[in-house]
């Protein structure tokens, strides 16, 4: 089975923004591969005119919100660097011991990478402002902030779109549906490729062994 | 094989209405997300539980009998016309500005199936293509949010505000194709289509890329509706059900409505929560045919009946101001899509296809209360027999306040109706009670009906529903006699046409004659019409309702000029009728109580 690898256009996002922007795309991604029974939930933005479904698994929207913590955490330690989010569902394979590793092999079938970049408002000084020109400045910059908005919302809906065009047109690579309780039907994780400082490395080797070098896989 | 096609059309079907459909359902559907261990057998096809399907999902196994063919889902947005402008909202009649139909968006599902395949029992194949169908069925429900119709529909769907337009949709399986103009403003996607062995499902939409062209906004600041033969509320009788108008829609064209279906009765009253007995068997005959005609009428521009949670049951309606007015029941006029011309006192109402109703100016009274009539027949005939029996007037009070309806003659005639349902269940009010109700069921059988003539003769076979938010109108609408107590010498004056203040007094004596079908109701009604008995209480106060009260600032000082020219005599006939009721009461409780003790 073929791996398959979105990567989604980048956002330019404020750092307020980032919540609302991670768990509108991670729980739509979710939502298409979460293919047990599901009562969807609507959850409307506060920030964009938009509305994303959930598949309601509480769970799902812990760790969700666990793992964007995690990235605002980076982003703060690592002002003005394109951070990446990464949702890749897997199958567990019990592979024979090797000379490798003994573990449970995952099997990658499919990753989503969502990029953005946190950029930094400079700060206004809205309560400071005495003269005129400070005031003309902080409105520009409540202008520029809505146009970025605007923007933001725009390239958001582009993204989902993306998605559901991406889930539409490969399905192949979809392993069958298990019988499993619950509406997750396949193990996911998230992880933040940029967090580890030797990450690209190491990410390499590690995916390497899991998924299996061709020659290994019997 | 088909088994998952037909329940893959189901779904989406679903899916489509679900989300852009306001009155889909007649109760709030809050509830169902909550119970996830409640999921009926038939929501969890596709893993994706929506809750209870619309009724009108039932229906779909009955037309769309060839799977081969394509299911066309038209949602139609229904707003005013671009000659409208909100001025003349304010201060004329609005009959003159047209509602007209958009189509805003075109979902067509279609299981396209070339050649016949003998029906493989592959079932690893079948897995396969049940989760591709789970998938694109996962990724239409997100895309139905992801569209600029899902924010109008949440508009509609939001119970706090009226709005000048309205949602519908029209299901078939032939489309006309859109004019130049209406393609260039509409895009397309589509659904990677999952392949079968004998075929392949395919889903797409064709939507207009932006709707802000519109004018959509909240009704909050149009006049005061008029109804005078308010009826009733359905709240108070969510089972209620009405014939069903049909009308095949197309997005362009409007209907001719070519004959009187043979099967209306006089003594159909299809847009009205009139007592039970009079739904009796002329209903069940018309059901079968009808069921599955809906006239996608538009509401009127300026009166936003409360979308309740049951207007689905009861928004259905068909009736326009013209078939109070007119002795003809039913005028054909091609251009118009229920009535004909008005005469020319009823000034305002217009002519407009869609825009039953007359627009009139407040004194105008009758014309307003037919105006007030909710052009939407119900699409639901499951109990036609229902047993009326009246609500408290509390919840009915309450349903009043979404409502855009101010005036003090809609609050009495609301009231009115009440009482004059009352009337009409307990004592059978007939004469000339079925007259109006043949001219209006002779308006509204036409609009319900040629859905069904036209469409009978044409290959294409569909339904249209309307999803009204007129619920209030519903009960408006057949509310030709009002209260005995009501003001109709005021209103009169400019209404030539409100031909039965003399049924309404015959009704009076026989409250005395026939007996109440339930004692509480009976009470009910009572007191309903001693609350509300103008000449009696010559305060605002009568209409002190704590729903009521916001509507009331406005009509109060009218309210009591309304009361003025009413003559002693009129005083005198109601207080005896009123000590007549109370005789009747008291010997009624009085069997009862021995009843009892028996």
């Amino acid at each position: 089975m073929n791996c398959e690898v979105c990567h989604l256009k980048d956002l330019e996002v404020e750092h307020y923004e980032i919540r609302e922007v991670l768990r509108c795309i991670l729980h739509t991604i979710i939502f298409h591969r979460a293919l047990g029974l599901v009562r969807p939930k609507e959850i409307d933005l506060e920030l964009f005119e938009i509305t994303y479904v959930q598949c309601g698994d509480l769970k799902v929207e812990k760790k969700i919100d666990e793992k964007i913590e995690q990235l605002i955490g980076w982003v703060e330690k690592h002002p003005n660097k394109k951070s990446q989010i990464c949702l890749s569902f897997y199958e567990v394979k019990n592979k024979q011991a090797s000379w490798f590793t003994n573990k449970i092999e995952r099997l990658y079938w499919e990753h989503w990478y969502v990029n953005l970049n946190v950029v930094q408002q400079p700060k206004t000084a809205y309560a400071r402002s005495h003269s005129s020109k400070d005031i003309v400045d902080s409105e520009n910059a409540l202008e520029e902030r809505s146009i970025r908005r605007a923007c933001l919302e725009t390239s958001l809906r582009e993204v989902l779109f993306q998605i559901i065009r991406f889930v539409n047109d490969k399905k192949d690579h979809v392993p069958p549906i298990p019988n499993r309780e619950g509406a997750i039907s396949f193990p996911y994780e998230i992880t933040i490729p940029s967090s580890s400082d030797s990450a690209f490395g190491m990410d390499m080797i590690k995916r390497m062994l899991q998924t299996g070098h061709p020659t290994m896989l019997s | 094989m088909d088994q998952i096609v037909s329940q893959f059309l189901l779904k989406s079907l679903h899916i489509i209405l679900d989300s852009r459909i306001p009155s889909l359902y007649p109760n709030d559907r809050g509830g169902y997300t909550t119970s996830a261990s409640r999921a009926k057998k038939s929501d969890k096809w596709f893993n994706l539980a929506l809750g209870d399907r619309p009724t009108a999902l039932d229906n779909l196994n009955f037309w769309h009998r060839n799977l081969k063919d394509p299911m066309i889902i038209d949602i139609i947005l229904v707003h005013e016309g671009p000659n409208s402008s909100s001025v003349d909202n304010l201060y004329t009649s609005t009959s003159t500005k047209a509602m007209v139909e958009t189509v805003i968006e075109r979902w067509a599902v279609h299981y396209e199936c070339p050649r016949v395949t003998p029906n493989m029992n592959d079932s690893s194949a079948h897995k396969k293509i049940y989760k591709k169908l789970i998938v694109l069925l996962r990724s239409l429900y997100c895309q139905m949010r992801f569209l600029p119709a899902y924010r109008i529909f949440r508009q509609l769907n939001s119970s706090s505000q009226m709005y000048n337009f309205d949602i519908i949709y029209k299901v078939s399986s032939f489309s006309d194709p859109f004019s130049r103009t209406e393609e260039a403003a509409m895009e397309d996607y589509i659904f990677s289509p999952v392949e079968a062995s004998s075929g392949r499902l395919c889903v797409s939409v064709t939507y207009r890329k932006t709707l802000s062209d519109f004018n959509l906004v909240p009704a909050a600041s149009l006049f005061p509706r008029i109804i005078t033969d308010y009826v009733g509320s359905p709240a108070t009788e969510p089972l209620r059900s009405f014939p069903s108008s049909g009308k095949v829609v197309e997005a362009t064209s409007f209907p001719l409505r070519e004959a009187r279906p043979p099967s209306s009765s006089p003594f159909q009253r299809p847009h009205s929560w009139t007592s039970g007995f009079h739904k009796g068997a002329p209903f069940a005959q018309v059901s079968p045919p009808v069921y599955h005609m809906y006239r996608s009428p538009s509401p009127p521009s300026d009166f936003y009946g409360q979308r309740g949670p049951y207007s689905r049951s009861v928004s259905q309606r068909a009736i326009s101001c013209d078939d109070y007015q007119l002795s003809p029941p039913f005028s054909p006029s091609p251009s118009h899509s229920y009535s004909p011309s008005p005469p020319s006192h009823i000034s305002g109402c217009n002519t407009s296809p869609h825009h039953g109703r007359s627009e009139t100016s407040p004194m105008n009274i009758p014309h307003a209360a037919a105006a007030g009539n909710s052009r939407y027949s119900s699409p639901n005939l499951s109990d036609p027999n229902r047993q009326h029996s009246l609500p408290p007037p509390s919840p009915r009070n309450s349903r009043l306040d979404p409502s855009s309806q101010d005036s003090p003659s809609r609050i009495r005639s609301y009231r009115k109706s009440e009482s004059q349902r009352s009337a009409e269940l307990h004592f059978g009010v007939a004469n000339h009670y079925t007259g109006h109700k043949l001219l209006r069921d002779g308006r509204d059988d036409s609009g319900r009906f040629s859905g069904l003539l036209s469409s009978s003769g044409s290959p294409r076979i569909g339904f249209s529903r309307s999803s009204s938010r007129l619920s209030l109108q519903d009960d408006s609408d057949d509310c030709e006699f009002s209260c005995p107590f009501d003001v109709d010498d005021v209103d009169n004056s400019a209404s030539p046409a409100r031909n039965n203040p003399d049924s309404r007094r015959s009704s009076e004596p026989s409250f005395a004659t026939m007996g109440a079908k339930s004692q509480d109701a009976a009470v009910g009604v009572l007191v309903q019409m001693l609350r509300t008995a103008p000449p009696l209480r010559q305060d605002p106060s009568c209409y002190s309702s704590p729903s009521l009260n916001m509507e009331l600032g406005a009509g109060v000082t009218t309210s009591s000029g309304f009361f003025l020219p009413r003559k002693t005599s009129d005083a005198l006939e109601e207080l005896r009728s009123f000590s007549e009721m109370k005789n009747l009461l008291l010997s009624k409780s009085g069997a009862r109580l021995s009843k009892e003790e028996d």
